[in-house]
């Protein structure tokens, strides 16, 4: 369900740069009717409802168990700042540095359209019977 | 041979790309048709485009670097004209326009900002400001963790606390980024980020912004944020004036 890898946030720089600005070449820009674009089936999957996704069960029962983990006594942990992300991505560093970020992008695309096709519609939150069966017998 | 389009130029622009890679493998060599005043950053259509990494990479580059040279109106991804007549007659008959919008857009370049909530970092904090919910959390575990009903509870509230979180710290993003640039607009919503915002900002007041983005995580540390740029101001051209102006996504162009 999640279309932006996590984990592109942390490590070298950059490398997020090319996956982050895909919704603004895909979705912004200059759109000329007299233009046509014929190759962009599919990519409306980049427009998930964050709402949908936030209310079901399962994410419930993840904040619960996480909760549970907390450090109740400590005080609000500090994480690190991204300041080596900003300006990270400069005219000449897109092409080399973005690489990698765009391969996953696209493959997460192509993964996104054919589930969607295969599917037609979002499964709905209550449809986790066995994840809840077996939180249930913990 | 029908023609992709990837920007819109002025014809007095001092760095045309050339040579450059277009899209397509063999990669379609990119030139320039002019009109009068205007410049359209062309090159051939490859057969069978699709949206994939190589095609999107050459079209961000090709504006990356035209963009670095003066003001470009980028084209979205995939804008394909008959033939280069076409390109040619768009030109001509919308010069005035475009012509405003690079004088609008000249010496400024966009940002994109995402930001995301560290995950632990946001629950530790909603938990230890709302005290229903920390008593809530202190009864389950002397329960240990509670039964279903009660875990199902307690993470409908953290989610819906979650979420109110998400757009306080929304809105403080855009104010605390809002000043440092010249306009600002919002893009779609997804799963990856509880704030996806586009800023025009002045090329030589670039710094200040980006030293307002390094500063909002250091302020507020359960906050992830990502800023992506310069960027060609792909959210900051409108639609054409006859195009589609019912753009599916939440645009808020600023009008100079």
């Amino acid at each position: 369900m999640t279309v932006v890898p996590t984990q592109q946030t942390g490590g070298g720089g950059g490398s997020s740069g090319l996956y982050d600005v895909l919704e603004l070449v895909l979705d912004r820009g200059l759109v000329i009717d007299a233009f046509v674009r014929v190759s962009l089936v599919g990519i409306e999957i980049l427009k998930i409802d964050i709402r949908v996704v936030v209310a079901s069960v399962d994410t419930y029962l993840r904040f619960a168990e996480a909760c549970n983990r907390l450090d109740l006594e400590a005080g609000p942990r500090r994480t690190p700042g991204l300041p080596d992300l900003v300006g990270e991505i400069t005219e000449s560093g897109v092409r080399g540095k973005s690489k990698g970020a765009l391969t996953g992008a696209a493959q997460t695309i192509s993964d996104a359209s054919k589930r969607d096709a295969g599917q037609g519609q979002r499964r709905p939150p209550k449809a986790a019977p066995g994840r809840m069966k077996r939180e249930e017998e913990e | 041979m029908s023609t992709y389009v990837y920007g819109i130029a002025a014809a007095s622009h001092p760095a045309l790309p050339k040579d450059v890679a277009g899209v397509g493998d063999p990669p379609r060599p990119v030139r320039i048709l002019k009109e009068g005043e205007l410049a359209a950053i062309v090159s051939d259509t490859p057969g069978g485009l699709r949206p994939k990494r190589r095609d999107l990479l050459a079209h961000q580059n090709v504006l990356s670097e035209a963009g670095a040279g003066g003001p470009v109106l980028p084209m979205r991804f995939d804008s394909i004209a008959l033939d280069d007549d076409a390109v040619v007659q768009v030109l001509h008959e919308r010069t005035e326009h475009y012509l405003e919008r690079l004088t609008a857009l000249e010496g400024r370049v966009e940002y994109n900002v995402k930001a995301s909530h560290d995950q632990e970092a946001v629950l530790q904090r909603v938990v230890m400001e709302n005290p229903e919910l920390r008593a809530l959390v202190e009864a389950g575990r002397k329960a240990d963790g509670g039964d279903y009903q009660d875990r199902l509870r307690l993470g409908e509230m953290v989610a819906a606390a979650v979420q109110s979180r998400e757009e306080e710290d929304a809105a403080e993003l855009q104010s605390v980024l809002e000043p440092a640039a010249e306009a600002v607009s919002t893009g779609p919503e997804s799963t990856g980020w509880l704030a996806n915002l586009s800023f025009l900002v002045p090329q030589d007041s670039a710094e200040e912004f980006l030293a307002a983005v390094e500063r909002v995580p250091r302020k507020h540390p359960h906050l992830n944020v990502r800023v992506n740029g310069p960027l060609p101001p792909y959210s900051f051209v409108e639609p054409g004036p006859a195009g589609p102006a019912a753009s599916t996504t939440n645009t808020a162009t600023d009008e100079e």
